[in-house]
């Protein structure tokens, strides 16, 4: 049955955040040709999903969450985009392709997977899609394809535990925590203006000098959106947490990762990048309050935080990663990731088309050398998922272009899984390989460990 | 004045803001809560040292912080009294 929805409950006002991404994967979209348009989360379990289980489950949410149909539209009184929710057609479905393939072809998934997150969706107010691929009766990977505008990485991993929490019978409980609205926020304008002058500042620093960059080719020649992944063992997790804790000082994995990340670049492509004088890093903050994962559940609640490093042949990683340690206190006291959500508030009122031109302008249009996220708070890890034992969840982020290439590492129950995502064209398939050898091998090199410093 | 800050009146603190931090109940952090076995994320123990700096002028990473330091509020809080009295 069709009911028409309050006002108040039918829109939910974007926040500068949800914008900022929309103006992002818009002027990504045009610049390679719609090939990575979104992200994609992957989780693998033991034994054979039930395509009618999870067909009954993925109903009972599209029914239950309108947020899931809405589209983006502008308030045309106070300028201001939201989310416009309208009771979806009797037919609205979250699509969901099955593929079984025998055991010697289990390899061909992952071109499956890839496909997936590169096929637009097929209208204004679709944002999920899934691909279920059993492997025999041994294995069933499930893919979910997330519009960012809808969901954030963190969201979209809770959004497996709301399908196993609808599968046990709870979704009625917890559909009540989940917050699908959102007041304009029109508001604290000279707060936001401070914060406004903050980040402009501090993209006029960042653009003082010449930003390390891969070559970003015309659309037509981009390709297609190819992922990488590996896994690190427990063991070799375990060890790396620990050395990166006592390498800088602090539990924090950001920084000795991103510093090898850094030299895992400069290592593979030292010939071939657009001449610069230090790496420019997006990384990415996730804002959510302990304890408020089902509020927040749909759409962005991250910001970004830049971390540049200049790097001499000389440098050593740990001095690397030091350097970026106290960037990241520093910019956490300046507190760059809330001035973003702040100043990103004030851009609400330009249209995709004009947002997306000014974030050309970011590091002379070069963007950054590359988005990296470490993302160790995830926000589903239980241990079995649709009463099958889970193995593994992976996050194959959004390809933002440029820089055309996002390196990130997740963690799930204590294993850390290594993800290169990059844009045929951008970055050949042997150079992709050799950056996920170099990263990882800096990850797990012995020289790095304290005994051996 | 600085040093009239007693180690217990730290880790008091301490386990107050760490407790606040997480939204858990006050009182359910100790000076000798595993602070590792939390899950504190990044941003929380950023924003953690942010409140060591403020209340206690205590940069913690220019004073030389160990990993081992920030096992416990008990080790912690003795980090910051070995930085003030540096």
């Amino acid at each position: 049955m069709s009911l028409t929805l309050p006002y108040s409950r039918s829109r939910r006002y974007l926040t500068g955040i949800d914008w900022f991404i929309s103006a992002l994967a818009h002027q990504s979209t045009r610049r390679n040709n719609r090939v990575a348009c979104y992200s994609q989360t992957v989780l693998d379990v033991d034994g054979a999903l039930s395509e009618t289980a999870i067909r009954g489950t993925l109903d009972q949410i599209s029914d239950r969450f309108r947020v899931i149909h809405g589209r983006i539209a502008r308030d045309w009184l106070n300028l201001a985009p939201f989310w416009k929710m309208t009771p979806p057609p009797k037919d609205a479905v979250i699509p969901l392709r099955v593929v079984d393939l025998p055991e010697e072809r289990e390899d061909h998934a992952e071109v499956l997977f890839s496909e997936h997150a590169a096929v637009p969706f097929d209208s204004p107010s679709r944002h999920l899609r899934f691909l279920l691929v059993r492997i025999g009766q041994r294995r069933s990977r499930l893919g979910m394809v997330f519009d960012h505008s809808l969901l954030d990485a963190f969201g979209a991993e809770m959004f497996f535990w709301l399908i196993d929490e609808a599968f046990k019978g709870h979704l009625g409980e917890i559909s009540r925590r989940v917050r699908q609205t959102e007041s304009a926020h029109l508001d604290h304008w000279m707060r936001r203006f401070r914060s406004g002058r903050t980040i402009n500042r501090l993209l006029i620093r960042l653009g003082k000098q010449d930003t390390i960059a891969l070559t970003i080719p015309r659309a037509g020649t981009i390709r297609r959106l190819r992922v990488l992944q590996e896994s690190l063992s427990r063991e070799e997790s375990i060890r790396l947490r620990q050395w990166a804790g006592e390498e800088i000082g602090v539990p924090l994995l950001l920084p000795s990762a991103a510093a090898r990340a850094i030299l895992a670049m400069r290592r593979v492509f030292s010939g071939t990048f657009l001449p610069g004088s230090q790496f420019l890093v997006f990384t990415s903050a996730n804002l959510r309050a302990p304890g408020q994962q089902w509020e927040s559940l749909f759409f962005n609640h991250f910001s970004l935080l830049p971390l540049t490093l200049a790097v001499e042949p000389t440098t050593g990683v740990k001095e690397m990663a030091i350097v970026l340690r106290n960037q990241f206190f520093e910019r956490m006291k300046d507190k760059i990731p809330w001035a973003m959500q702040d100043a990103t508030m004030l851009g609400r009122i330009v249209p995709l088309w004009i947002a997306s031109r000014l974030l050309r302008l970011v590091a002379k249009g070069r963007g950054c050398s590359f988005y990296f996220a470490c993302i160790r708070d995830t926000g589903f890890s239980p241990e079995s998922f649709m009463g099958l034992p889970t193995r593994q969840l992976v996050h194959q982020p959004l390809v933002f272009t440029p820089p055309g290439l996002n390196i990130c590492m997740t963690e799930f129950r204590g294993t850390f899984n290594l993800v290169i995502s990059y844009l045929e064209g951008v970055v050949d398939d042997s150079s992709a390989a050799q950056l996920m050898a170099a990263f990882k091998s800096l990850l797990l090199e012995p020289q790095c460990e304290p005994a051996s410093r | 004045m600085a040093n009239a800050i007693t180690l217990e009146s730290i880790q008091k603190q301490l386990c107050s803001e760490i407790a606040s931090m997480l939204s858990m109940p006050s009182g359910s952090i100790t000076p000798d809560t595993d602070l590792p076995a939390l899950g504190i994320s990044s941003l929380t123990f950023v924003s953690l040292l942010l409140f060591i700096e403020q209340n206690f002028g205590v940069n913690l990473m220019q004073v030389g912080l160990k990993i081992d330091d920030t096992k416990s509020p008990r080790r912690l809080a003795a980090a910051i009294q070995a930085g003030r009295a540096a």
